[in-house]
């Protein structure tokens, strides 16, 4: 019987999926990157779905956000010229086709051999559970406290759970960093012509 | 929680089936906050119309709908109605055809976690806060998009200034938004606005001085991100005819009017409930006359009710205050709305986030007396006092 | 303080993108008129402007040399029709001086009055319209409320709200009605009142002040070189005023008035206290300046136009009658410049003995004023165009005639 979370989940997984084929499919750039985030909007339905609010609204700031500034600079760059429309020759989607196609042969492999997924119904119930507090949890874990490893009945398993917190400043320290780096090589390298002032300025207040 | 009552009560008692009682009672919460956003955004260009009317010595509408004028917004919406329907000939015709709704159904999503009093909300999301800031950042993507679609260099030019700003303008408004949210202790905005029940010095504005200035940064940001003037520069008139809106006619027009006066409303909203009391006024009325739940139910919801009109009351007055600005200062230029958010907003709204932290760890009651403290809230999962975690 | 460039051959690092070019006008919203102006873009960055005239072309003058000239004093008024009574004044002087006729003492004093008025009413609307180029739309409101006023003065001297055609060669085409001067001393006083006002949204405002102060500065000699008259001059800091300066007819017309040529000289305004100071960041020249010299020259007027009816209460005279359609000019040429609101307006006449002039040239201030353009324009910001021209204070109808 479909309920409402499988509906939802459908539906989500449908738009998903659509708009990702609809990114490949498309010519135009600005075009691909609407597609782009309608499909990872759509995985943001599938987040509070499963009752992750704070995944999902990183979903939300992050992907989609981050897509937009991707949007603008698509904008910027193909306002006109060559990239307004983009020509795919066969020989490349014969390549995509194969490496995609290996990938989701991989990726449908893994789910058929997983043969312990949960039933809707200890979905729902372990969702109605937890009420979505997933805040707090990821948090703690931040700190250095793993909340998840507090339900951990083996004392030994429990030990050697460290936070998130030092791996997670490296990472961003290392995007500022790459952030930087292509702020320098888009730096175009010119000779200084100064801008003549008009002749005759007298700048005597 | 409520709807879920109330969609069960409707399966129990009428025997309705699970799909319809739950589908109908979204459907009516979808449509109440569509109501609301509606009605804030005819009110709030009549009064527009009106606030422009008096600072500039004049009277506004007075014909439409008796003599204030209030039904000027119908009939500016049947009108609207009426236009004809352009799209340009250079126009990318479907992103054209779809850039206003994204920047409307993002000013609505807003509405969606918002509260409007204890427990008065759609989705009541634990990281409501993060919700809004992700979704509100999300309304220039319509913008972008129009003004990319439309095929005309003044249009894109607002769509690219509107980028920029809003783009730069998230990460001051953040910021500020987090400096309330530690204090609170919680992403929830229904907890963050219970939090300050009581009488007015409960209010986070006040909780220390660097709140207070937080605040001022917020409302700043806050009219920088929604476009308006004096950071109004997509849709600079003098300079670029009309920005990102140069093309659009129209009912197309129109919702992207509804999407700004939208998010006016709700960046207001969450101003309020994260620095102004929420659904609390200065004098708690509602439990001087008994209106809480203790008592009984009406009168809880009763007391809900006051709250409600409370916090509609104080989103209005930042949007009143919004437009008091736009209809006295002149517009800043686009490197001038560059500084004041690099050079001035973030480093301030930083320092705040700072001496925030350091005046909860040495004072964490606050100065003055409460009468719930900081930082405790209700119904709280046990993981999510530290220390007590940290002991075990 | 001259910068110093340390190696000429210095690279500099920068992002850069396409040049663009746009169309500014002749339908953009502050263009004031029908001007075109097509930009060249990097960005926000604007490397050139080059000005497209002649959507407002009109033939006036060609018409000038088919009509005699009181049938031209309706042309005159649509050439800067923001002030119809200093053009007809312009083109009936010239035409006087060509005729060799004196008008009366009374005719002069009401010629003063109408004229200064006029002037204000013409820097109400550029200080109105300025607010608008920079995003502020109440200040507009407030000066067209008292540019109201002004017409409504007018209306009752002329019957007409715009186009005048009331100085006509020889005279005027009536003495001002009954109670006319009761009126305009309560409207005067009424203006002195909103000035302050404007100062407070305007100049005084911090981010007026910076969206103008050291934004298109004109040097003196740049402003000289081109032309430029007015107030674009006088904000150059140059003491240049053809009421004071101009031919003996023209300064003769001013004689017995006490006024101060607005411009900065030695650091300081005329009377500079009574206005808000001078900010730090205004450069001589800018933006702001001109604006300045503008607000400055409204209440100059004011006290102008005061005097005016003083003297023309005591003369005892009466108002001198317009010459005839079919009056005859004198073989001759005659050329004369008058300091109009926007700067100096010229009209040249040639008579052959007939009614009907051999030949009418005008020379339009703002046509001068506005050549400066793509110079103090260059490397601005696009915000900065709008604020550029509407410090210029044009008006098409002049430029293109």
């Amino acid at each position: 019987m479909i309920n409402w979370h499988t509906f939802f989940f459908m539906l989500f997984a449908t738009i998903t999926c659509a708009f990702a084929v609809a990114v490949v499919v498309s010519a135009n750039v600005v075009r691909m990157a609407v597609c782009l985030i309608a499909s990872l909007a759509a995985v943001t339905g599938l987040y509070f779905l499963a009752a992750a609010d704070f995944v999902a609204a990183m979903q939300l700031m992050i992907y989609v956000g981050g897509t937009l500034v991707l949007l603008v600079f698509g904008v910027m760059l193909t306002a006109r010229g060559p990239f307004v429309s983009m020509k795919i020759t066969p020989a490349n989607w014969l390549m995509a086709g194969l490496a995609g196609g290996a990938l989701l042969i991989l990726l449908l492999c893994a789910a058929v051999s997983v043969d312990a997924w949960k039933t809707a119904a200890v979905a729902e119930s372990a969702a109605g559970r937890e009420g979505g507090h997933t805040v707090a949890r990821i948090g703690m874990a931040l700190l250095g406290l793993r909340v998840d490893a507090l339900e951990q009945p083996n004392p030994a398993l429990r030990g050697g759970m460290a936070g998130y917190l030092l791996p997670f400043e490296i990472i961003s320290v290392h995007l500022l960093v790459v952030l930087v780096g292509a702020a320098h090589l888009a730096r175009a390298r010119r000779t200084k012509k100064p801008i003549e002032p008009p002749s005759g300025t007298s700048r005597a207040a | 929680m409520r709807e879920r009552m109330i969609a069960e009560y409707l399966t129990t008692r009428y025997g309705l089936p699970g799909w319809l009682a739950y589908g109908g009672v979204a459907l009516v919460q979808c449509l109440i906050l569509l109501g609301i956003m509606m009605f804030a955004a005819a009110l709030f260009t009549w009064m527009e119309r009106k606030v422009a009317g008096r600072i500039q010595d004049r009277l506004g509408p007075t014909r439409v709908g008796g003599r204030f004028g209030w039904l000027q917004s119908v009939a500016d919406g049947i009108k609207l109605l009426a236009k004809e329907d352009l799209i340009p000939k250079e126009a990318d015709a479907v992103l054209f055809r779809l850039a206003p709704y994204i920047s409307f159904c993002a000013a609505f999503c807003v509405y969606l976690v918002l509260p409007f009093s204890n427990g008065w909300v759609a989705q009541h999301l634990n990281v409501g806060v993060f919700f809004i800031v992700a979704v509100a950042g999300l309304e220039v993507f319509g913008v972008i998009l129009g003004g990319y679609s439309s095929g005309s260099k003044w249009s894109l030019y607002g769509a690219m200034r509107e980028a920029a700003q809003v783009v730069s303008y998230e990460v001051p408004l953040g910021l500020c938004v987090v400096i309330p949210v530690m204090v609170a202790g919680t992403l929830d905005l229904v907890a963050i606005g219970n939090m300050q029940r009581g009488w007015g010095v409960n209010w986070l504005v006040f909780h220390n001085p660097f709140l207070f200035i937080t605040f001022f940064i917020y409302a700043l940001c806050t009219v920088a991100s929604t476009n308006r003037a004096p950071f109004d520069l997509a849709e600079a008139e003098s300079e670029l005819v009309a920005g990102f809106l140069t093309e659009y006619s129209g009912f197309r027009w129109s919702v992207f009017f509804m999407a700004e006066y939208g998010s006016m409303y709700a960046m207001s909203g969450l101003g309020s409930i994260l620095f102004l009391g929420g659904w609390h006024g200065p004098i708690p009325v509602a439990e001087m006359l008994g209106l809480t739940y203790a008592n009984h139910a009406v009168l809880g919801w009763l007391g809900d009710l006051l709250g409600a009109c409370n916090f509609l009351f104080k989103a209005f007055l930042g949007v009143a205050s919004m437009m008091w600005l736009r209809w006295t200062l002149p517009r800043l230029r686009i490197d001038q709305v560059m500084t004041t958010c690099l050079k001035y907003c973030v480093p301030l709204a930083a320092a705040m986030f700072v001496g925030t932290m350091l005046w909860t760890y040495a004072l964490p009651g606050g100065l003055l007396p409460r009468s719930t403290p900081m930082g405790a809230v209700a119904e709280a999962p046990p993981w999510t006092a530290p220390r007590a975690a940290r002991g075990e | 303080m001259a910068v110093e460039r340390v190696d000429p051959e210095l690279v500099e690092f920068d992002v850069r993108t396409d040049e663009m070019l746009i169309n500014m006008g002749p339908q953009h919203p502050s263009t004031h008129g029908v001007l075109r102006l097509v930009l060249r873009t990097d960005g926000e960055v604007v490397s050139s402007v080059v000005p497209h005239i002649g959507y407002l072309h009109r033939c006036a003058e060609k018409i000038g040399e088919n009509v005699s000239p009181r049938q031209w004093i309706p042309y005159t008024d649509r050439m800067d029709y923001l002030a119809g009574m200093n053009m007809n004044l312009g083109w009936a002087m010239t035409v006087e001086k060509l005729m060799g006729l004196e008008v009366s003492e009374k005719t002069r004093h009401v010629r003063v009055m109408v004229c200064e008025l006029n002037r204000i009413a013409s820097h109400l609307v550029a200080a109105g319209t300025y607010g608008l180029d920079l995003g502020s739309f109440t200040p507009f409101l407030y000066c067209f409320r008292e540019r109201e006023k002004i017409l409504n003065l007018f209306e009752a001297v002329c019957g007409a709200r715009l186009t005048y055609s009331y100085i006509v060669p020889g005279g005027l085409i009536a003495d001002l009605p009954p109670g006319w001067l009761e009126a305009c001393e309560r409207c005067l006083s009424e203006l002195e009142a909103v000035v302050p006002e404007l100062h407070a949204v305007l100049t005084s405002n911090e981010i007026f002040i910076r969206r103008t102060a050291g934004v298109g500065v004109l040097s003196p000699e740049m402003a000289i070189d081109y032309g430029c008259s007015g107030p674009v001059l006088r904000g150059s800091g140059v003491k240049w005023d053809l009421r004071r300066d101009g031919q003996p007819s023209v300064a003769g017309m001013y004689e017995d008035y006490r006024f101060e040529v607005i411009a900065q000289a030695g650091g300081s305004y005329p009377r500079d206290q009574e206005y808000p100071p001078v900010p730090p960041a205004a450069v001589l020249g800018d933006c702001w300046h001109r604006f300045y010299v503008r607000m400055l020259e409204v209440v100059q007027s004011i006290g102008l136009v005061r005097q005016a009816m003083e003297k023309y209460r005591r003369s005892a005279d009466a108002v001198s009658e317009p010459i005839k359609i079919t009056q005859k000019l004198p073989r001759g040429e005659a050329y004369l410049e008058t300091e109009a609101p926007k700067g100096q307006m010229g009209f040249l006449v040639i008579g052959d003995g007939t009614a009907i002039p051999w030949r009418v040239r005008a020379r339009s201030s703002s046509f001068c004023n506005l050549s400066v353009l793509p110079e103090i324009s260059r490397g601005c910001l696009l915000a900065d165009i709008p604020a550029i021209l509407g410090s210029l204070d044009i008006v098409l109808g002049e430029i293109d005639r």
